[in-house]
């Protein structure tokens, strides 16, 4: 009886763990269309991409497009708030259906994600202090000491290893060499580091255009030089493994661009139209 | 160096004249504390205090030094004069005091604070579960039982005669306390999920807590214990108890006296440490505290509340603990 038991155990154990490993084709599509819910990851710490109002509501430029993606999918959305490290790590096992996240398609992460559409761009540039008067253009901070988030496009870029792994991610060339490079957690601890005087500890800093432009407006003293360095593509990310999801949200996103619904929307958070590599 | 005239016995004379009177130790602190604030920038507080709009400036920075060394060097003193339950009163309203002054100082929105606090102390329900204050309560009361289980079952194993209890036991010990509880919270997280146990993420953090307690209580019931004297034990075995029936009667009621301070420790430790399971995106104090910090650049009003959020729980499990030492203290403790 006992043994009988033991084996029952095993056995459902067995049964368990068998269905487990690389998702299924169209598992993740079924799994939304029949549950009537999208669920998405986003991380509520990135203004104006997503954050919590004053009613303790999602927000956002990520927000809004996640929703309209479910609308256009015919199902609800809920959101959950996995940290950025446990989203681009893969595996969701599930937890979540997609990441409207602004994440950069990256040839490391195409290893463990797949992109199917790509909804955005953002140009990276250089900003110094407001009273710098030696970085004139992207090429005079070559040698200088430049702050960047740690583990961002902008560290591969001031290392010249970035990889875009996207169809139509414009081309670029690296205009900044032997850059000094200081990385930080975040984006933002390099700015604040930035603004306590021109090369008190950085020259400069690398990072998103409208994350200096916000920066900026909120009173830090500080100044964008030249063009942007590169235009970075952002997609929507899937977990691996389900063509036929991928190709759904190909079409919805396609659409989106196609009927201005993606422009007005980049308007409405970023005050311009980010959704055309071309138009920068 | 002793100058010329001045024989040890002037010097004496000097002493005693100066510091062997009853007020000069008190003129002596006075100095110092003078010396000591005289470098900082007084100018709030100056201005403030003296009002003199006609005095130069180092004469005002100077009537401020003065002034305010008296007042701490007159506090001091009355607190001397004072009983004691009266001076611990006193210090303690007094350093809250300096601790607002501290937080005011900032320049905080506290119109932000209080239009976001309900959200940080957990009042209402997101998506039909608790969050913020609320929530760190309810994941730390689940570890507290369930790692109050595990560490009396580990302490036992690592007792016990039998090799496989034993090893069982330490090999469990030995990786929790030996890991870093954010690694163990991803891992219960991310790694669980391999051999198809998708978990969300409240129950995870549960458990992840619950294991890392476990472990570190373990040896505190195991210390508790073995601090019963074992003339206990021969006692009740005389007296035909089983062996079961000896820990669970005569043993452990007489360890827990022991085990209650320490483990009340581990709890008071474990509820700030629930804030680790904010990257698993539980939406408990710290992780309400940092997002609506970061969604209007509010982030040192969000953070100083859900500091003083945290001390408010911690109080209170101070007091809850002492309470329960106090029952089980009886007839040995005063």
């Amino acid at each position: 009886m006992m043994r009988h038991t033991m084996l029952t155990g095993i056995a459902l154990m067995a049964c368990a763990l068998s269905p487990w490993g690389a998702l299924q084709a169209g598992e993740v599509l079924d799994r939304v269309t029949s549950k009537g819910v999208l669920v998405m990851s986003t991380d509520p710490e990135y203004p104006p991409q997503s954050s919590l109002d004053e009613n303790n509501e999602f927000v956002g430029f990520d927000i809004d497009v996640g929703r309209q993606i479910a609308d256009r999918l015919g199902v609800e959305i809920e959101f959950v708030t996995p940290s950025w490290d446990v989203i681009t790590a893969g595996r969701w096992a599930g937890r979540w259906d997609i990441s409207v996240g602004s994440m950069t398609p990256t040839a490391a992460r195409r290893e463990v994600l797949d992109f199917p559409a790509i909804y955005y761009y953002t140009p990276a540039s250089l900003v110094v202090q407001a009273d710098n008067t030696s970085i004139a253009t992207p090429a005079d901070a070559s040698g200088k000491t430049l702050g960047v988030g740690v583990a961002t496009t902008y560290e591969n870029y001031l290392k010249k290893d970035l990889v875009i792994d996207a169809e139509g991610a414009p081309p670029f060339e690296y205009r900044i060499d032997d850059a000094n490079i200081q990385t930080y957690d975040t984006d933002l601890l390099a700015l604040d580091d930035l603004r306590l005087g021109d090369g008190v500890r950085l020259d400069g800093a690398v990072t998103a255009l409208p994350t200096a432009m916000d920066a900026i407006e909120q009173g830090y003293p500080l100044k964008i030089v030249g063009d942007p360095l590169f235009l970075e593509p952002l997609a929507v990310a899937i977990d691996k493994g389900d063509p036929e999801f991928a190709a759904k949200l190909a079409d919805i996103v396609d659409a989106m661009h196609e009927d201005g619904t993606l422009s007005e929307l980049s308007t409405k958070w970023y005050g311009a139209d980010l959704t055309e590599p071309a138009t920068q | 160096m002793i100058g010329p005239g001045t024989g040890p016995h002037t010097l004496q004379r000097i002493w005693s004249e100066l510091f062997e009177r009853p007020w000069a130790p008190w003129a002596l602190v006075f100095v110092l504390c003078a010396a000591a604030l005289a470098p900082f920038d007084l100018s709030r507080v100056t201005g403030w205090l003296a009002g003199g709009e006609g005095l130069p400036a180092t004469v005002n920075h100077w009537l401020g030094v003065l002034a305010l060394s008296f007042v701490l060097v007159a506090n001091v003193w009355v607190i001397t004069r004072v009983r004691f339950e009266l001076q611990v009163l006193i210090t303690w309203i007094e350093l809250l005091l300096l601790f607002l002054l501290f937080f005011y100082s900032f320049q905080l929105s506290y119109e932000y604070i209080f239009s976001r606090l309900h959200f940080l102390l957990g009042i209402g329900l997101r998506n039909g579960f608790l969050m913020g204050a609320a929530l760190t309560l309810f994941i730390c009361f689940a570890a507290m039982i369930a790692s109050t289980i595990l560490a009396l079952a580990a302490a036992l194993g690592r007792l016990s005669p039998n090799g496989l209890m034993f090893g069982v036991s330490t090999f469990y010990t030995s990786f929790f306390r030996g890991t870093p509880l954010l690694l163990q919270i991803l891992l219960v997280y991310l790694g669980l999920p391999q051999i198809g146990i998708v978990l969300t993420p409240i129950p995870s953090a549960v458990i992840a807590l619950s294991l890392c307690y476990g472990a570190y209580s373990a040896e505190i019931f195991r210390a508790g214990i073995l601090a019963v004297p074992h003339g206990q034990r021969e006692a009740a075995r005389a007296l035909g108890l089983r062996e079961s029936l000896i820990m669970w009667l005569i043993v452990l009621p007489q360890a827990l006296r022991l085990i209650i301070p320490p483990l009340g420790n581990q709890f008071i430790a474990m509820l700030k440490d629930s804030s680790l399971v904010s990257v698993l995106g539980a939406w408990e104090l710290m992780y309400m505290a940092r997002t609506h910090g970061r969604a209007e650049f509010k982030y040192m009003e969000m953070l100083i509340a859900a500091a003083l959020i945290y001390w408010g729980m911690s109080a209170v499990f101070e007091l809850v603990q002492s309470r329960i030492e106090r029952k089980f203290g009886k007839g040995v403790t005063s």
